[in-house]
């Protein structure tokens, strides 16, 4: 099946998310095929691979956004395979998006209230009819938005049409977004795209503090300085398959997943095999 | 960071405050009408309330929850004629006609849409011109003997209230506005509140919205419910007002206006939407000899604003918050 | 036997026109993906033209035969230039534009150019002059080919012919399918897509004015809200058949036109409509890529 270098170790009760033999073909093409792993309460984990591996499917496919064709994926122990996306947010997993998505000609503080959709308990009627108690969850609700915002640096914009802000800003926005609901596991798709090297070493303060709150990570990044420094694990896939899973260090040196970016068309820019040659030269 | 976090609200620019007070103002001054301007004038008054709530109810599926729905006039349609069949055929005081009417049409509204929700804009926007021309079909060919053919019911009468008739075109017109006041509160509402943001959520980013948690069916059947139930409220004024309900007050060409008038107005803007009602039913009013040129300047009025001016004559204010 | 050859007969002319009319809503939504909500009121004016150069008695001189084809040739010209106008002023400024935006324009000129119609000629019904077309009419077994039908069917079918021809055998016809099916890779390929635009908007309202001219020939009358009509049922045909597949709007016109003939015989023409209309939302919750038309897989 893989030939991972080591298994990541834990107890199985703390499984927060199991990806069992997950499989999605779109049309003649298998793009993922008989995906496995476990990502545990508390870990900080890194899905990795060459552009085109099948990474963001693989998101979609536990967001809910795709539905596996095959295999299984299980949150907290149930089968969660093939529920709509509003169902995988109420089951508590959030995620940010490759090419955020934040609602346009709306503000940074509507936007972040939205991560809390789930939390309101204001009717339909309640709201058309403008009631007290409706009005004080409102206030409730842009409450904890604020906080959240204030956190992220971001309390000052709050008013300010999301859409509007400088890039390293929206990412914050879709995080704030995501964190404001209090997820038990957050998908960060890309995280790093766009973002400078000062930038970079912030989200990884960010990704930690986000972690020391209790709440589990699972990110997608072609930015090894994120990857590498941040993660408790990593799993690499190539197209659409597991070649490999274990520690930062390991992965590194992993003959396969090096075999898989250097088999690549000549990527210059691409910091891990610019890590990896570095390694083999030296 | 433990500073006290106000809850803060965007303080109202001075343009936005003047226009907050302007609204009701122009409420205030249109009760007036009755007294000051001819009997033709107190008509053109109600049929304008009575439009821009269907105006109102369009804006909420269309400028709002952003549904290609073009046979609204179908749920104005219902509430018409549940006004008039109850109170004509089984003899209902016109009040109780109401909320029947409201509670029908928003069922209808569920209904509907229901199974179509799903499909993409434009084939969701031909299967509402199907529901429409159905509607009609229906009412013309007599349905169950209720609904009186192509000439429609007649001798609907004003609503009884503590035994007195509300039948002239002024008491007529006040009930209108009365009611128009209560929708634009509800709209008011409705931009405050989660039902408006999360319609809103979805008509900008429906995947972004289904992975915080909204379920995107249910949240589109309840805005065409909504949206039907206000239109449907609206019919029953519609058939007080002309007395009678015939097929052809709600035809294709009826919502294509409607749809037009959310569009050329502004999409989710309670002005632009009143706005919109005002040029195609009180502008040629005014200008009677070119009645017949309403629809020809109406087209034109339609390609010009969507090519010069795309976001409508009177866009909603971006962020309420 | 007698009754269904009859019917087969009215509703291969009646199909005939709703597919030259169809043709041109799927050519225009195959290309820019928009509904021409106003080319029905095109095919109607079309109709209005050639009434016009009937009547008028300017071209008093000439005979029956002559002034028919000069009618055709006059409103194909018009309504092709009519059409051209449309698309530069109504739909070209917004090609970069939301789709919601064009199809407010649509509609629009749909309003426009029906009470133009209105206002210029009158809004009653124009009649035809019955002296048009030989009063022939043939016996097949029981039932009855009149001579309009035939010119229908056989005028019909000849310009699909053509059309099928013109799109699968010439260069101009290859470019026009390969921008309905990619418009970026075509222009990649070098396709001129504003050229094949002009040309769609060209073609479709040529065929759809011969549908219309038909329609005011058939039924000896025309009147201003018969686009609307007409066009809504073409439209139904094109979705039939799949809507953007040109092979399907022709055979979605001539379902459609079968079906309106067969159904005219059971159910009371006031309910047809609504037949036609439940089927066509019945086909959209089904199967919305219609008879003909290709699933595609969307992705997210």
């Amino acid at each position: 099946m893989n030939t991972a270098v080591s298994q990541p170790s834990g107890h199985d009760a703390d499984v927060l998310l199991e990806l069992d033999g997950i499989g999605i073909s779109f049309g003649g093409l298998r793009a993922v095929d008989d995906l496995s792993f476990k990502i545990r309460r508390g870990e900080i984990v890194g899905l990795i691979g060459p552009n085109g591996a099948g990474k963001t499917t693989v998101f979609n496919m536990i967001t809910g956004v795709y539905r596996p064709t095959d295999g299984h994926i299980r949150w907290h122990g149930r089968d969660i395979t093939g529920f709509a996306p509003h169902r995988i947010a109420a089951a508590g997993i959030r995620r940010t998006f490759q090419t955020i998505r934040l609602f346009q000609d709306m503000t940074v503080l509507e936007n972040v209230i939205a991560g809390q959709h789930l939390r309101m308990r204001q009717s339909w009627w309640q709201g058309l009819l403008n009631t007290p108690a409706q009005r004080r969850e409102e206030r409730e609700l842009i409450e904890r938005a604020m906080t959240v915002l204030q956190q992220l640096d971001l309390a000052d914009v709050a008013h300010e049409i999301a859409t509007s802000l400088p890039y390293g800003a929206q990412r914050r926005v879709e995080m704030a977004r995501t964190l404001v609901a209090e997820p038990e596991l957050i998908i960060l798709d890309e995280p790093a795209a766009g973002l400078n090297e000062q930038e970079s070493a912030g989200l990884n303060d960010t990704i930690r503090a986000i972690r020391d709150k209790g709440i589990t990570v699972i990110l997608v990044e072609h930015d090894m300085s994120v990857v590498m420094n941040v993660t408790d694990n990593i799993v690499v896939i190539n197209f659409g398959k597991k070649i490999a899973e274990g520690k930062p260090a390991d992965i590194r040196s992993n003959p396969l997943v090096i075999e898989a970016y250097l088999g690549q068309d000549d990527d210059e820019d691409d910091p891990l095999m610019n890590t990896v040659k570095d390694q083999v030269n030296a | 960071m433990d500073k006290h976090i106000n809850p803060s609200t965007r303080a109202p620019s001075g343009t936005a405050r003047v226009l907050r007070l302007a609204g009701p103002a122009l409420w205030a001054l249109g009760l007036l009408i009755p007294q000051l301007l001819s009997p033709a004038w107190i008509t053109i008054g109600g049929i304008f309330a009575i439009y821009s709530i269907v105006a109102l109810s369009q804006d909420i599926v269309l400028g709002r929850a952003g549904m290609y729905d073009m046979g609204h006039a179908v749920f104005f349609g219902i509430g018409a004629y549940t006004c008039a069949i109850l109170s004509l055929f089984y003899n209902w005081p016109v009040l109780w006609t109401i909320p029947v009417a409201i509670l029908l049409a928003a069922a209808l509204g569920a209904i509907l849409s229901a199974p179509i929700v799903k499909l993409r804009g434009d084939y969701l926007l031909v299967v509402t011109i199907g529901f429409n021309a159905i509607f009609v079909l229906a009412m013309q060919n007599n349905l169950f003997g209720l609904t009186g053919g192509a000439d429609g019911l007649f001798g609907v009468s004003g609503p009884t209230l503590f035994g007195h008739m509300f039948g002239t075109q002024s008491d007529l017109f006040y009930l209108d506005w009365i009611v128009l006041a209560i929708v634009l509160w509800l709209m008011r509402n409705l931009d405050r509140s989660s039902l408006g943001r999360t319609f809103r959520y979805l008509k900008h980013d429906e995947l972004a919205a289904t992975t915080l948690g909204v379920n995107a069916r249910n949240y589109k059947v309840a805005a065409f419910a909504l949206s039907a139930g206000l239109a449907g409220l609206a019919g029953t004024l519609f058939a007080m007002q002309l007395s009678a309900v015939s097929p052809g007050s709600f035809r294709f060409t009826d919502s294509v206006v409607l749809f037009a008038i959310v569009l050329v107005g502004g999409q989710a803007s309670v002005p632009g939407v009143l706005l919109g009602t005002a040029m195609m039913f009180v502008v040629p009013q005014i200008f009677t000899e070119f009645a017949q040129y309403r629809y020809l300047a109406f087209g034109v009025a339609m390609i010009l604003v969507m090519i010069l001016r795309p976001q409508g004559i009177w866009p909603a204010r971006k962020g309420v918050i | 036997m007698d009754f269904i050859l009859q019917q087969f007969i009215n509703g291969v002319t009646v199909g005939g026109i709703y597919a030259l009319i169809a043709l041109g809503y799927t050519m225009v939504y195959g290309v820019l993906k928009l509904i021409n909500f106003a080319h029905g009121d095109l095919c109607i004016l079309g109709a209005f033209i050639g009434l016009t150069t009937l009547t008028s008695g300017i071209f008093g001189g000439l005979s029956t035969p002559v002034l028919l084809i000069l009618a055709f040739l006059i409103a194909m010209i018009v309504i092709a230039v009519a059409g051209t106008l449309l698309d530069q002023f109504a739909y070209k400024p917004l090609r970069k534009a939301p789709r919601l935006s064009a199809v407010v324009s649509a509609l629009g000129a749909s309003m426009l150019i029906q009470n133009g119609i209105m206002l210029i000629w009158s809004p009653n019904v124009q009649v035809f002059p019955n002296d048009l077309l030989p009063n022939i009419t043939w016996q097949i077994g029981g039932a009855y080919l009149s001579f309009v039908q035939l010119l229908i069917i056989a005028g019909a079918f000849a310009l699909m012919a053509g059309l099928y021809f013109f799109v699968h055998h010439t260069r101009v016809g290859t470019a026009i399918r390969a921008t309905a099916i990619d418009q970026d890779a075509a222009r990649l390929m070098g396709v001129n897509v504003n050229r094949v635009i002009a040309m769609v908007f060209i073609i479709g309202p040529v065929l759809g004015a011969v549908g219309g001219l038909f329609i005011g020939l058939y039924y000896r009358q025309t009147y201003f809200t018969m686009g609307w009509s007409y066009g809504l049922s073409a439209f139904i045909a094109a979705i039939i058949g799949g809507i953007g597949n040109i092979p399907g709007a022709m055979l979605g016109g001539l379902l459609l036109g079968l079906f309106n003939a067969f159904a005219a015989g059971y159910v009371s023409s006031s309910w047809q409509d609504a037949i036609t209309f439940a089927l066509l939302i019945a086909i959209l919750l089904v199967r919305p890529t219609g008879l003909l038309g290709e699933r595609v897989a969307e992705k997210v």
